[in-house]
This record gives structure tokens, C-alpha cells and sequence, in this order.
């Protein structure tokens, strides 16, 4: 008698189930691996897409968009790299791809407040209060710094990772990790008025010389 | 030449000076002249201070878990994406019955498919539109004012990634109107769906939309005639039928 055996282990899916078992799985016709990979990942892909995108239909279409993309594309993953790490670049480019193409997009106004000063007194907020205002600090930022941001200082993602997922170099990384924590330090209220508004570029210090920093 | 001649070593610093100092911007020599310098400094040490402190509110910043309703959509986008081939479940039995006890020829979706899609039979006239080929989808976009996404009845299965991506009532205009349409169907929908767009559906103006089935890892797939249907009207279903796993 032929029984017809399933081209897939059938507890592959299972909690226990490694990503790369279960893009192994994928690969060999489970039709359940691949969904239990994003169940895994999809709440810090949705929090990098919402944080760099801004906008939760934009950042569901990019999501939508990267996990058919890396459906398709799983059969050729090879080991050498992580699977989270492959996920996420494969999201990342899907929202780079958005930003590029809007270019320009009306920015969340903040609250009214000078430069540096603080938007309300800080040990009179709780964290929630706190969380709501770094993130829409975080929104004004520039698409290209905001980037560079979520993925190093909000999901931990190291400078050289997050070279690679951008595209760009280490140094630029850095640059534009800078520039956004200064400005997210003066609208947070961490930086005093004068200091604030004394951010005038150093003597001497031209935008060839910061490009050479940043290409390293 | 490593820059250190550009770099003021005395205050006063300009805030991006320092924060390309605090991110490890500066050359490692530069760096390294400049940040006892930058420390013994009171103001510049309350900026380095002040770029700590934002770099602790971006790290504390809290989880954002996926909405329920973003999940199920790319869930049902990936159901279908993983049924390439797969035969759709019939149109509900108790419907259909219903419906031929009702006389309904016309615009009555018989679902038995392939490609992920439902074989329809469009039938005002009789005619079941049975032409093999795949749908031949127009670019799709949430705008009211795209051309609908052109399908093919022998290929429905070709536009649910495109739907899902929608949230384009067209002319049903509202979820309300949704709602009395497939009331009129017998289905009974109270939430948003997963997707929703206006289509063309070989040659008729359509509305497709994608709903939760209720039972994890299914989908509804409901096409409505936006000019007929409506509560106690169930000519205005023209396709009914659930996406699932094979």
C-alpha cells in the first residue's frame, strides 16, 4: 500500500521550530511555515515599518508587499546570514522604496515650544506620556535620519547592520545617528536654550571634511 | 591631513561637533584629542549628557505590536500566496440552495476553482464565462480615482493581493452600505474588511471584498454588483466563497 507522505515534517511549525527550520520547511512545501515565521517577527517589522513610514496604511501595504516578496524569494535564502537579519532587509527596502517614491510628505506638527525648551516638565510625565512624545519627535525627524535612528537606538540594530540594510556606509550611519539625536535632544526638552541655539557649525569644519568622516 | 587641524580643540563646540563626537563620527585620533577636552568642559559635558538622555528615551520607546486587522490582512495574503494551485471551498451549500430556490441564474457565483481564484459563472444570460486565462490586473492602487482593478471571473483568485492592499469601497462608498449588501447575501459582517476594492470584473463594474471567515487561516471573498445589491437583495452577490489552505 502507498501512503502519500508529506514533503515536510509535520510538527515543523511547531513554537519549537527554528527560523531557519522553518525556512527550510517553507522551502519544502509547508504551507504553514512561512506564516508562523512572520507571526514571529511581524510585531518588530511593524514597529520599524510604522516608525520609519508614519503612516500605518503605508506601513501595512510595505509590510504586505515584503513578506510576498520574501515568500517568493525564501527557497533561495542561503544560511550565510540570519534569517531575522534577511527579513528585515527585505521590509527595510520595502519602506525605502515608499519613502523615495512620496519624496515629500506633510510632517506631524509638534507642540507649540521654543527650540530646547521642554514641550512639559518631564518628572511630571508619566512614561506613556513620554513614549507618545519621543515618538512624534521622532516623526519630525528627516526620512534619512529617521531611518538610522529606529534601526541603531530604537530596535538595537548595530551601526554595521544597519550600514548593510540601508545601503550606505558605516560612517553615514553615524553621521546621520548624530545629527538626529541632536535634534531630538533639543526638541525633547534635554538641552538648555543656549546651548540649543548656539548649534552653528564649527569654524573650519566644511561639508567635504564631514563627508570624508562619514565614508568611513 | 585627518581633520584634527579643522577641529577647534577649545570651547566653544557647536552641538553637532559634539554629537559627531557622541556617535563616534570623528576620526579615532581626532576623537581622542578632543573628548577629554569636550568632558572637562561644564556646557559641552551637558550636551553629551542631554544626547545620552535622548539616546535612553529612543531605547525605552515601547513595543508597537501589530494591529489585529494589519495581521489578518497579510495573513490572508500569504494564505493566498501559499495556494498557487489550490481548490477554493465551494460557495457555501446552504446559499446556494437558498439561491436556487430563489431562482437566481443571473450573477450567481459558482465557486469550484483553481488558481487560488473561483471558476464564476456569470450568467445574465445564461452564459457561463468559463474562458481559461489568468486576470489580467490593472495597476491597483486605494485611490478612488484609479481605474478598477480589471479580473477576469475564471481567475478571481489573481486580484486578492491587490485587494487586500485596498481600502476602496468605490461606489458602495461606506462600510454601512457594505454591510446591507452582504446582508443581502445572507452574510453577516459587522467588522472593517481586510480588503476592499472596486474592480472590473469582465466588463461589469464590481466590488470585491476580502473578509475574515471566522476560522484562523481562512478568508471570505465576496464580490458584489455595487447597482443591485443591498439588504433582502441577494442578486447583488455575485461571487461568495472561502479562501483556506489546501
Amino acid at each position: 500500500m502507498i501512503c502519500d507522505r508529506p514533503r515536510y515534517p509535520p510538527n515543523v511549525t511547531a513554537a519549537a521550530s527554528s527560523d531557519a527550520d522553518l525556512i527550510s520547511a517553507h522551502a519544502a512545501g509547508d504551507p504553514y511555515a512561512f506564516s508562523e515565521l512572520v507571526k514571529r517577527h511581524r510585531d518588530r517589522m511593524w514597529a520599524v515599518a510604522l516608525r520609519t513610514l508614519r503612516d500605518p496604511e503605508e506601513a501595512a501595504d510595505a509590510l504586505q508587499e515584503a513578506f510576498i516578496s520574501a515568500f517568493r524569494a525564501a527557497s533561495s535564502f542561503r544560511a550565510e546570514s540570519q534569517v531575522t537579519t534577511w527579513l528585515h532587509r527585505i521590509v527595510v527596502n520595502a519602506c525605502l522604496d515608499r519613502m523615495r517614491r512620496r519624496q515629500t510628505r506633510p510632517t506631524v506638527p509638534l507642540p507649540e515650544a521654543g527650540p530646547g525648551e521642554p514641550v512639559a516638565p518631564r518628572d511630571a510625565m508619566s512614561d506613556r506620556e513620554t513614549s507618545l512624545m519621543v515618538q512624534q519627535a521622532l516623526m519630525e525627524l528627516p526620512e534619512e535620519q529617521r531611518a538610522p535612528i529606529v534601526l541603531v537606538d530604537v530596535e538595537g540594530y548595530s551601526v554595521a547592520e544597519t550600514a548593510q540594510l540601508l545601503g550606505i556606509a558605516e560612517g553615514t550611519v553615524k553621521s546621520r545617528c548624530a545629527r538626529g539625536r541632536a535634534k531630538l535632544a533639543k526638541v525633547l526638552g534635554h538641552l538648555r536654550n543656549r546651548i540649543a541655539d548656539a548649534n552653528v557649525p564649527a569654524d573650519g569644519v566644511n561639508v567635504q571634511e564631514q563627508r570624508q568622516w562619514e565614508g568611513r | 591631513m585627518t581633520g584634527m587641524e579643522r577641529v577647534p580643540m577649545g570651547p566653544p563646540w557647536s552641538l553637532d561637533l559634539i554629537a559627531d563626537l557622541h556617535a563616534g563620527v570623528l576620526p579615532p585620533e581626532v576623537a581622542a584629542q578632543l573628548r577629554p577636552r569636550v568632558e572637562a568642559d561644564a556646557e559641552a559635558r551637558e550636551v553629551l549628557q542631554a544626547l545620552d538622555a535622548t539616546l535612553e528615551d529612543l531605547q525605552a520607546l515601547p513595543p508597537i505590536p501589530m494591529p489585529d486587522d494589519v495581521a489578518a490582512r497579510i495573513d490572508a495574503a500569504l494564505a493566498a500566496e501559499a495556494r498557487p494551485a489550490a481548490p477554493v471551498v465551494s460557495l457555501d451549500e446552504a446559499r446556494k440552495r437558498r439561491n436556487r430556490r430563489l431562482g437566481l441564474g443571473g450573477g450567481v457565483l459558482v465557486a469550484a476553482a483553481a488558481a487560488f481564484g473561483v471558476v464564476l459563472a456569470v450568467s445574465p444570460g445564461g452564459k457561463q464565462a468559463d474562458t481559461p486565462g489568468d486576470a489580467a490586473p490593472a495597476p491597483t492602487s486605494n485611490s478612488n480615482v484609479s481605474a478598477p482593478l480589471s479580473v477576469r471571473g475564471d481567475n478571481l483568485g489573481a486580484a486578492v493581493g491587490d485587494v487586500l492592499k485596498a481600502q476602496n469601497y468605490g461606489p458602495l462608498e461606506t462600510q454601512d452600505r457594505l454591510a446591507g449588501c452582504l446582508q443581502g447575501g445572507g452574510i453577516a459582517s459587522t467588522s472593517k474588511p481586510l480588503g476592499i476594492s472596486p474592480i472590473n470584473l469582465d466588463g461589469k463594474d464590481a466590488v470585491m471584498a476580502i473578509l475574515p471567515a471566522g476560522v484562523v487561516g481562512q478568508f471570505r471573498l465576496v464580490v458584489l454588483d455595487p447597482k443591485t445589491c443591498g439588504p433582502d437583495k441577494p442578486e447583488g452577490v455575485l461571487a461568495d466563497t472561502t479562501i483556506k489552505p489546501r
